[in-house]
C-alpha cells in the first residue's frame, strides 16, 4: 500500500503549500497593489512549476501530468516539485488557484495550463503577465488573444486539430465497411471544441463515400455508460442497418464495444481517438481499427518546459516567430497494422524527450477560421 | 370514504400506467420499441440502477436520505476488480470471494454513513454527501485515476449469457429484488423501517431502537449499493471512479417517480422498479424515436416532473418541504 502513503504525503504537501498560497495570496495582493507592477526583473534562477489542469478520474490528464513530471525529474529536481493545481472543471477555482500561486511567487513562477474554457484564458495569461510570470497554455483560448500580445510572459499556446485526423479514422471505417452501409457517430458534449471538429472531419469523409449512409449523431459526453445506452438505443432504432461505428473518444467505444458484445456482435468496424493505453491494447487485437493518438505525456512536458526555459531566460519567445507561440500539437494516426511497434514505444515505455527541443513534433502554427 | 379508497387505490397504479403510456407512445413514434431485445436491452441498462435504487428506497421508507452512492459504487466497483484480479481473475477460481467481499465493503460503509448520521446527529442528507465525495476520493487513490479491466470470461457472462433473450445479469437483480422484497415484507427489520417512516416518535415510544434500525437501514443500502457496483462492472468490464457517476440522480429519481414517498413511510421496492424502468425507458426511447440530443436532458426533466405529479397525492400532505 505504500502508494497510497506516497500519494497522500505529496497531496498532503500540495494542499498545504496551497492553503499557505492563499494566506500569503491576500498579504500578496495587497502589497502588489500598493507598490505596483513595473519592476525591473531579472531572470528567474529557479522558478516554480506548475500545472493546472481538470482532474484525475481521466486517464487523458494523468498521461499530461506524467509528461510534467517527466520534465522536472529531467531537472533533477523531485516529482512533488511540480505544483498541481486542479480545477476540478470550474474556471472560477482554476483562476483563484493561479491568483493565490502568483501572489505567493511573484514572477518566479513557470506555469503551464488547460484554462478549462475559452474565455477563462484572458484572466488566467493576464494575471500571469501582471505578476511578470510565464504561462503556456494548451486547449482552450479564444481567437483573439495571441502569446505576441504579452511581450515574454505569454510564452506560447498549443491546441490540436482534429477534423483532419478525424476524417482519417472515418475514412478507414468506411473502407472496413466495404464503402456501403449505415454508419452512426458518438460525439462529447455537444459545445466542446474537439466533439466539434470530430464531428466535422467524419462528415468531410462522408461526401467521398456515397455509399455510406449517416443513420444518426448523438452525443454521448466523452462518458463510457451513457454512450453505452446510446449504442443499444441506436440497435433498437436501426438494428442491423448499422455496419459501423464512429466514435469521438476512446471513452464512449469502450461504451460501444461493450453494448455490442451484449448483442452476441464481436465483428463491427469501430473507429475511436485519443489513442489511450486500453484503446491501443484494443486496436492491436482488432476490436477497434482506428484511434489517434496526441501525445499528451509530452504535451503536459513540453507546455511546462516551454514556460520554464522562458522564465529563466533560456529563450526569448518575443524573439521567437508566431509558428513557435500558437501551434497545432502531433497527432498520429494508430491502425491495426501499426499497433503492436506503436504500443512499444509510447504505451509501454515513454520515449524520453529532449524537453529543450520544443518545436519539432508540432504541427505548424494555428489556423483560424474567421 | 369509498370513493377516497377507490382513488387511494387507483393512485397505487399510476406509476406502473405511467410506464405503459410511456412504452405506447414510444411505440406508436417507433415500432422497433415495442420488442423483445430492445426490453432485454433496457433490462440490461436497468439493472445496476435497480440495485441502487432499491438500497436507498429502504433509507428512503425510514425518511431519511442516502446520497453516498455515487462514492459507495465506485469505491466497491474498484475493490471489487482489485480483490477479482488479485484472487486469480477468474470467478471460477478464489475470485468468487471476491463478490461477498465486495458486499462487506459496502456494508462497512454503509455502517459508517449511518453511525455518523446517528451517532454525531448530522442529518443524512449532509452525512451520506459528503461520505460520497469521500468515497470518490478513497477510489481516485486506490486507482490513481486509473481505469481496471475485467477480462474472465465468467464473470461477463453476467452481460453475455442469455437466457430466454434477457441477460444472465437481469435474473441476477430479479432475484435481489425479491429478496428485498422479502426483507421488506417478511422481516422485523423492513417492518420497522416502514414504523420509523410513518412516525418517528409512535416508533420510539413503542420502543423501537430507532438509532439501530437507522444503521440498520444504511448497511441494507450499502450492501445493494454494492451489487449495483458489480453488476455495473459486469455491464463494461471496466471498474473506475467514473463507473459511480449519475447514479445518485437516477436512482432518487427512480424512488420518488416510483410513488415512494421522500418523507418516508409509504411505497416500497416494486414501486422502485417501476421507477427504475420508467427512468430507463425514457432514456431508451429517446434515442429510439430519434431525439435531438440537446432537447433530451430537458425532456427527461419535464418527464419526471409529470410523473412525481401524476404518483403523489398532494392532498395528504399539509406542506411540501
Amino acid at each position: 500500500m505504500s502508494f497510497i502513503k506516497n500519494y497522500i504525503e505529496q497531496q498532503t504537501l500540495n494542499r498545504r503549500s496551497l492553503l499557505l498560497l492563499s494566506a500569503y495570496g491576500l498579504c500578496g495582493m495587497t502589497t502588489a497593489a500598493t507598490l505596483g507592477s513595473g519592476v525591473a526583473r531579472a531572470a528567474a534562477q529557479n522558478p516554480k512549476i506548475a500545472w493546472s489542469y481538470r482532474d484525475r478520474t481521466n486517464p487523458y490528464w494523468n498521461s499530461i501530468v506524467s509528461g510534467g513530471e517527466a520534465f522536472v525529474r529531467s531537472l533533477g529536481k523531485s516529482t512533488s516539485d511540480l505544483i498541481n493545481l486542479i480545477n476540478e472543471g470550474s474556471s472560477e477555482k482554476s483562476l483563484s488557484d493561479i491568483k493565490s500561486l502568483l501572489s505567493r511567487y511573484g514572477s518566479e513562477v513557470a506555469l503551464a495550463a488547460d484554462p478549462n474554457d475559452m474565455p477563462n484564458c484572458r484572466p488566467v495569461v493576464e494575471a500571469v503577465s501582471r505578476a511578470g510570470a510565464y504561462v503556456s497554455t494548451i486547449w482552450n483560448k479564444t481567437d483573439d488573444l495571441h502569446p505576441w500580445d504579452f511581450g515574454d510572459n505569454y510564452v506560447s499556446h498549443m491546441t490540436w486539430s482534429d477534423v483532419g485526423p478525424s476524417e482519417q479514422t472515418a475514412r478507414l471505417l468506411f473502407d472496413a465497411m466495404g464503402g456501403k452501409g449505415g454508419v452512426v457517430h458518438l460525439g462529447g458534449i455537444a459545445s466542446n471544441n474537439p466533439a466539434i471538429e470530430r464531428l466535422e472531419g467524419f462528415k468531410n469523409a462522408l461526401k467521398a463515400y456515397p455509399n455510406i449512409e449517416f443513420l444518426a449523431v448523438q452525443a454521448a459526453d466523452w462518458d463510457t455508460q451513457k454512450a453505452n445506452q446510446v449504442m443499444s438505443g441506436f440497435l433498437t432504432r436501426y438494428g442491423d442497418a448499422i455496419k459501423g461505428v464512429h466514435c469521438a473518444s476512446d471513452t464512449m467505444a469502450y461504451g460501444v464495444i461493450e453494448a455490442l458484445r451484449a448483442e452476441g456482435i464481436e465483428d463491427m468496424p469501430i473507429v475511436s481517438y485519443d489513442g489511450n493505453p486500453q484503446a491501443v491494447e484494443l486496436v492491436t487485437k482488432g476490436k477497434i481499427l482506428a484511434t489517434v493518438f496526441t501525445n499528451p505525456h509530452w504535451a503536459g512536458g513540453i507546455t511546462a518546459a516551454l514556460a520554464y526555459y522562458a522564465a529563466t531566460g533560456f529563450f526569448k519567445p518575443s524573439a521567437e516567430p508566431k509558428e513557435h507561440r500558437e501551434f497545432y500539437g502531433p497527432t498520429t494516426l494508430v491502425t491495426t497494422k501499426d499497433a503492436q511497434v506503436f504500443k512499444t514505444k509510447y504505451i509501454d515505455t515513454n520515449p524520453t524527450y529532449d524537453w529543450k527541443d520544443f518545436w519539432s513534433l508540432g504541427k505548424g502554427q494555428i489556423k483560424y477560421r474567421s | 370514504m369509498n370513493q377516497f379508497l377507490a382513488m387511494e387505490n387507483f393512485r397505487k397504479w399510476i406509476p406502473l400506467l405511467v410506464l405503459i403510456g410511456l412504452a405506447l407512445f414510444f411505440t406508436a413514434v417507433n415500432p422497433n420499441f415495442l420488442s423483445f431485445r430492445n426490453f432485454a436491452r433496457i433490462a440490461i441498462s436497468a439493472s445496476p440502477a435497480l440495485m441502487v435504487a432499491v438500497g436507498v428506497t429502504f433509507v428512503i421508507l425510514m425518511g431519511s436520505i442516502d446520497l453516498s452512492m455515487e462514492g459507495t459504487v465506485a469505491v466497491c466497483a474498484v475493490l471489487f476488480a482489485l480483490m477479482l484480479n488479485a484472487l486469480g481473475g477468474s470467478i471460477a477460481g478464489w475470485g468468487w470471494m471476491a463478490i461477498p467481499g465486495t458486499l462487506f465493503v459496502g456494508a462497512i460503509l454503509g455502517a459508517i454513513n449511518g453511525l455518523i448520521h446517528v451517532q454525531l446527529k448530522i442529518p443524512s442528507f449532509m452525512a451520506s454527501l459528503s461520505l460520497g465525495f469521500v468515497g470518490i476520493g478513497l477510489s481516485l487513490l486506490i486507482t490513481g485515476g486509473n481505469r481496471i479491466q475485467i477480462e474472465d470470461p465468467i464473470f461477463r457472462s453476467l452481460l453475455t449469457l442469455r437466457i430466454g433473450g434477457f441477460a444472465l445479469m437481469s435474473y441476477a437483480a430479479l432475484a435481489a429484488l425479491l429478496i428485498a422484497w422479502f426483507i421488506q415484507d417478511n422481516t422485523t427489520i423492513g417492518r420497522n423501517f416502514y414504523a420509523i417512516g410513518g412516525g418517528e416518535d409512535l416508533a420510539r415510544s413503542s420502543g423501537l431502537n430507532v438509532g439501530k434500525l437507522r444503521i440498520t437501514g444504511f448497511v441494507v443500502a450499502g450492501i445493494f449499493f454494492a451489487l449495483g457496483a458489480i453488476f455495473a462492472v459486469a455491464r463494461l468490464g471496466i471498474a473506475e471512479t467514473e463507473t459511480g457517476r449519475n447514479f445518485m440522480f437516477v436512482s432518487v429519481t427512480s424512488v420518488v417517480v416510483g410513488g415512494t414517498a421522500l418523507r418516508g413511510g409509504s411505497g416500497g421496492v416494486w414501486n422502485t422498479l417501476v421507477g427504475v424502468l420508467i427512468v430507463n425507458v425514457i432514456g431508451n426511447g429517446m434515442v429510439v424515436i430519434g431525439l435531438p440530443d440537446y432537447f433530451q436532458d430537458g425532456v427527461l426533466g419535464l418527464l419526471v416532473i409529470a410523473a412525481v405529479y401524476l404518483s403523489t397525492d398532494r392532498r395528504s400532505l399539509s406542506f411540501v418541504k
